[in-house]
């Protein structure tokens, strides 16, 4: 089967992620979420910014180098805005206090550096003999910066399990599609190259439809708060219970 | 290759964890409500086994491997409180939570209020589990604090004052 066989589902992965992200981006708006979650938003919409410009450079048929320049720095940008935030799901469940924020912001720039320098360490050590130093660089950046935002999302469940709360519906939606994104790249790279053809355009689909997954989940998240909030005050009971509990241990 | 397979490896089993959570948090949507339990705690006893002037008194009058051994003893026990006030953290934590979803503003407020301070004393909880660790290898030079009962003791009143609130 010919790569012409899957242009259509290759066109429809390409555009229609990025058209569901601009419905999630309204989603948020008319929730308000955008103020809980303002790199999200900014992601999202930068997400559909780049495709537009990217498409219309396909069709402008625009030199192979300027695209690649460009294509570069959006992927640059997408890096930051992920760890920008993987750095909003920590604190929000400190969100509305600042000095809290401002800590534990400080607390997980370390552990990003100390992350990057464990997974660079992993990945440079492990390449430096088998590619050259040209495919190296730009290899041990991506695999690094990949490998540390899975520990961060790792230390995101982990965070929210250790302080007891459970995540938001919305919270839990990022952090599902952001990590089914940046795992499905080492995996469809071994993939490529030791069972595929390196020009085998099927690993390519699989990237995007995991992308598409994550775009869809963002969007069932978004539309799945509400539900959650009016449901609400059936927790009311068990937390006057507990609380009544809490008052007759602070009596004794 | 073989740096390849690793990284392909873990990102498998990123993802196999990935679907773990998404399991448990519908397989298991009360895990957290049914863990919320609150383990009793004497704070008076682990005041009595964190006192200075206690730890002064056994440092005088016991031989120093004797006075070591027994601090060490000590120092376990209140670490067993200090885990005890830890799992309540997370308890009043959840409260709060379930609390700061309430439709009355006042509630919800209260209810954050009570996540914040249940947060910063799981923090709290956390440095003073590390420094009764460090006061474990070396019982005769680092002595271990108490100043985390009275942070405890504010955060349970806190999480005590919902139920009026609720009624309101």
């Amino acid at each position: 089967m010919s790569y012409e066989h899957f242009i259509w589902l290759y066109r429809y992965l390409w555009i229609a992620p990025h058209v569901l992200l601009l419905a999630v981006a309204v989603v948020m708006v008319r929730k308000k979420l955008h103020r809980d979650f303002p790199i999200f938003f900014a992601y999202l919409l930068f997400e559909f910014l780049q495709f537009c410009l990217l498409v219309t450079m396909v069709y402008v048929k625009i030199s192979p180098a300027l695209y690649f320049r460009i294509d570069l720095f959006d992927r640059a940008v997408d890096i930051a805005l992920h760890f920008g935030i993987l750095h909003e799901l920590f604190v929000a469940p400190v969100a509305k206090r600042l000095p809290m924020r401002r800590d534990m912001g400080r607390i997980l720039n370390w552990v990003i550096v100390v992350l990057v320098a464990l997974a660079s360490v992993f990945i440079g050590a492990s390449y430096y003999k088998i590619f050259n130093p040209s495919f190296l660089q730009g290899y041990v950046i991506i695999g690094t910066l990949n490998a540390a935002q899975c520990g961060l999302i790792v230390l995101v469940f982990l965070w929210h399990r250790f302080l007891g709360l459970s995540m938001s519906p919305f919270a839990f939606g990022i952090a599902v599609g952001m990590g089914l994104v940046v795992s499905i790249e080492p995996l469809m790279q071994a993939w490529k190259i030791l069972v595929a053809a390196p020009t085998g355009k099927i690993t390519d689909i699989v990237s995007m439809a995991a992308y598409h997954a994550a775009v869809l989940m963002w969007l069932y998240y978004a539309l799945a708060r509400e539900k959650a909030t009016t449901g609400a005050d059936a927790a009311l009971p068990q937390l006057i219970e507990q609380a009544a509990d809490m008052g007759r241990i602070a009596q004794l | 290759m073989t740096p390849l397979i690793i990284l392909a490896s873990v990102a498998g089993v990123f993802l196999l964890f990935l679907i773990l959570q998404v399991w448990s948090r519908y397989s298991r949507p009360n895990e957290l409500a049914k863990a919320a339990q609150l383990i009793p705690v004497n704070l008076d006893a682990f005041e009595n086994l964190t006192d200075p002037e206690e730890e002064a008194y056994l440092r005088l009058n016991l031989p120093p491997a004797e006075f070591r051994s027994v601090q060490r003893l000590r120092i376990r026990v209140a670490k067993m409180y200090v885990a005890a006030m830890s799992k309540n953290a997370s308890t009043m934590a959840f409260v709060g939570q379930s609390a700061r979803a309430h439709s009355d503003p006042e509630i919800a407020a209260a209810g954050q209020n009570l996540v914040q301070q249940a947060i910063r004393l799981k923090v709290w909880c956390v440095l003073s589990a590390t420094r009764l660790n460090a006061g474990l290898a070396f019982p005769g030079v680092l002595s271990p604090s108490n100043a985390i009962a009275s942070r405890y003791l504010a955060v349970k009143y806190l999480a005590a004052s919902l139920p009026g609130k609720l009624a309101a």
